[in-house]
């Protein structure tokens, strides 16, 4: 493990960018047609109370990440299974943002160039940056998350300036009941962003205060679903329903319609830029879970060494994964999502705080 | 050695990685297409025509005193069964690439229209290049080729012309609407609400339009002149509403900015003129016993533009009564434009969508015959209010009883 200790602020603002990551820029949770807004905040709830879960497991055992504690907690044959597949899991969604990033970048903006050179390229920077070491990345946050906030702002007031918000849009609420919403909420937002904090577990023990873990987490989760169910309800106040779930990015969409005076438009720059800066922190984030996971697992000293050939992995990956963008999409709704996220975000780690908890209370006895 | 190598292998990953020139094209390279012209061909396929910018004709030309040397746009057409074919065998003609993203135009010419716009925009609205902004109007009377081809004066690039005009109209006026292709999609895909477009004919004779002599008169022989709203049903034009008609529409559309009305006083037709400056349209629906019903009320404010009898504008109670007489105006315009829209059997309103938000449940069972059998017969209400706030600098005309 490194020897280094990030502030808590430095963990809010990652916890921040993470979750925005690439969840702003995809059509996030839009089955639920105009209801997204309440899917997403739905989705936050939940992943709040799995946030605890991740959170207490880290009490139990502070100073370890999550692959360390594993085969304390389930014996080590299993544990260091688990570990193994906590390790793939969080290098494969690296690989999937990654593609997610070029295929994005693909569609909208160099549709002449190989996906591979994209992916390629963010990859180089993301293996640079988790080589430099977790601090590094923590830092470079700090002065992202301003330059996303004031873009955020910009937008946000071009968008209103231009008059393209319709609340109408956003209405009739809970047309179909309960029933669309919730199946959005568990089936698409509780796992991506939120229930993707699993990831921190691997983080925690950098936080030089962590007493604070808990409230820092629940502080940035609580600020990005808030602000991912304004952004997702604007697209929808500005697209509608039909064109917002029919639209490959809703953001972008919306960032197309503004025309302020004849000169403040095109401002599809803003987007991109939205885009880069939270790619590279969400696969910055896993990359950088699954390198310190493996080294940890396999006893070797230095992560550093495994950057740049499970970088290679994540790139080649990332190409490799899916033939179309279709293929990729219907693979992180369909498959992923059931089973990876389910089994690796909410039933196992629920399934060790039991035993954790119970391992514990046997034990405290005889101490 | 091995130093040198180290050296050597960042700059040269450098160079190929941030030069950043994949698939560059130089500005010389492009052709920017400024309008796009849309028509059917007599065997069914499209007849797409380019308005390009001819760059040379159009910078500095007034300052050097009038673009003689030739005209600032160039058409080209080509035929396709699909909107890229089209766009991509133009290039046997075009020596430069055709370049969408400063397309601010798009005609769709009548025939086109009346057969279907299905399908036509989505080349448009998927394309990357391509913006959805881009302002749409029907060729009304002639194919969109004609439409795009005549020069205009003023404005070079006869695009900008249009779509100028439509901006400015529906600001000052109000019988034509300023829409762009998006209006047109969601009003496709939307089962509560119809688009209308605005439609464009040439006034004169084409042949000359064409010319650039067209420019160098004072009277151009061609002009191109905003003329009534297309009505839209299924995405066919089943229909054109003109006048105080299409004005109607824009109220209850709430597109009215400005506009000027004028009403009989005291017997007289055509006697007082109100200039609207400012009006807003709320449009409501209720549910009573499963039936739905629309309610339109009109607000607006405005100054007397115009007096030409005598009357004592000074008196607060013949304000009063004009402001009576204006609001009886306003609801015979609106409620003859919805009228009309009933006996077309499209919604061009979007009480669909207020019926929808109001009474989600009644509008999943009659959102299929939403078009023929229930807006047809929908209780509209119309109210108004409108007022005068000022009279001008008179408030006695010079004629005297």
């Amino acid at each position: 493990m490194e020897r280094i200790k990030i502030n808590a602020r430095q963990l809010f603002v990652l916890i921040v960018l993470f979750e925005h990551g690439s969840a702003i820029v995809i059509p996030l949770g839009v089955s639920a047609k105009q209801d997204v807004w309440i899917a997403i905040l739905l989705g936050l709830a939940l992943g709040l109370l799995l946030f605890f879960v991740y959170r207490q497991l880290f009490e139990y055992y502070p100073d370890q990440p999550l692959t360390a504690y594993l085969p304390q907690i389930v014996g080590a044959p299993l544990g260091k299974l688990l570990a193994v597949v906590y390790i793939t899991y969080f290098l494969y969604i690296a690989a999937r943002v990654l593609r997610d990033f070029g295929e994005l970048l693909l569609t909208f903006a160099y549709p002449e160039t190989p996906l591979f050179v994209l992916n390629a390229i963010m990859a180089l920077t993301i293996m640079y940056g988790v080589y430099k070491g977790f601090e590094v990345l923590a830092r470079t946050g700090e002065l992202f998350l301003t330059v996303l906030y004031f873009l955020a702002l910009a937008g946000f007031i071009l968008v209103f300036v231009s008059g393209l918000v319709d609340v109408t849009q956003l209405q009739p609420v809970l047309e179909e009941d309960w029933r669309r919403v919730w199946k959005t909420v568990l089936t698409e937002t509780l796992y991506v962003p939120f229930g993707e904090m699993i990831v921190f577990t691997m983080l925690f023990p950098y936080i030089n205060n962590p007493v604070k873990v808990g409230r820092v987490g629940v502080a940035g989760m609580v600020l990005s679903g808030v602000n991912l169910a304004i952004i997702m309800a604007i697209n929808m106040a500005v697209l509608g329903p039909d064109a917002a779930s029919r639209s490959s990015f809703p953001l972008l969409d919306t960032i197309r319609r503004v025309q302020v005076a004849h000169f403040l438009e095109r401002l599809d720059v803003l987007f991109m830029i939205a885009l880069i800066i939270g790619g590279f922190f969400k696969i910055s984030v896993f990359f950088y879970a699954g390198v310190v996971g493996a080294a940890n697992l396999f006893g070797i000293s230095s992560y550093q060494r495994l950057v740049y050939p499970l970088g290679l992995l994540v790139l080649l990956l990332s190409v490799a994964i899916a033939s179309n963008y279709a293929e990729h999409i219907h693979e992180g709704l369909k498959i992923v999502t059931f089973y990876l996220h389910i089994p690796l975000q909410v039933i196992i780690p629920v399934l060790l705080l039991i035993i954790a908890a119970i391992r514990r209370r046997f034990n405290q006895p005889a101490k | 050695m091995k130093r040198l190598l180290g050296m050597f292998l960042p700059f040269a990953a450098c160079v190929c990685l941030l030069s950043g020139c994949w698939s560059k094209k130089e500005l010389t390279d492009l052709a920017f297409v400024i309008a796009v012209g849309l028509d059917k061909t007599e065997d069914g396929k499209y007849l797409a025509s380019f308005q390009v910018v001819n760059p040379g004709n159009v910078a500095g030309a007034t300052q050097r005193g009038g673009g003689a040397a030739g005209v600032p746009v160039s058409i080209y057409t080509s035929t396709g069964d699909s909107l890229v074919e089209a766009s991509r065998k133009a290039s046997e003609k075009v020596s430069r690439l055709l370049y969408y993203a400063h397309t601010n135009l798009v005609v769709v010419g009548e025939e086109l229209a009346r057969e279907g716009l299905d399908g036509v925009f989505d080349a448009m609205e998927r394309s990357q290049q391509f913006r959805t902004t881009a302002r749409l109007v029907i060729a009304r009377g002639h194919s969109a080729k004609d439409t795009l081809s005549v020069l205009t004066p003023i404005d070079k690039i006869s695009a900008n012309q249009i779509i100028r005009t439509l901006e400015f109209s529906e600001m000052a006026w109000g019988q034509t609407i300023n829409v762009d292709v998006w209006w047109a999609i969601r009003g496709i895909a939307s089962p509560g609400r119809n688009p209308v477009i605005t439609g464009v004919s040439i006034e004169g004779g084409l042949k000359k339009g064409k010319r650039q002599e067209n420019v160098q008169s004072s009277v151009p022989d061609a002009r191109v002149t905003l003329n009534g709203l297309a009505l839209f049903k299924n995405g066919r034009l089943i229909g054109w509403a003109d006048g105080p008609t299409a004005r109607g529409m824009m109220w209850v559309l709430d597109r009215i900015h400005q506009t000027n009305l004028t009403i009989p006083w005291e017997g007289k037709q055509e006697a007082i003129g109100y200039r609207a400056t400012r009006a807003k349209t709320n449009v409501e629906a209720r549910v009573n016993n499963g039936r739905p019903s629309i309610s339109v009320h009109i607000k607006a404010e405005g100054d007397i533009s115009e007096a030409r009898v005598p009357i004592n504008l000074a008196d607060a109670g013949v304000v009063f009564r004009l402001e009576q007489e204006l609001e009886r105006n306003v609801k015979q315009e609106i409620t003859k434009a919805i009228e009309t829209a009933q006996r077309e059997k499209t919604d061009i309103f979007g009480f669909g969508d207020a019926v929808h938000r109001a009474a989600p449940r009644l509008w999943k069972k009659i959102e299929k015959e939403w078009h023929d059998r229930y807006f047809p017969e929908l209780d509209v209400t119309v109210t108004a209010d409108l007022y005068i706030r000022r009279t001008g600098l008179r408030n006695k005309p010079y004629i005297e009883e």
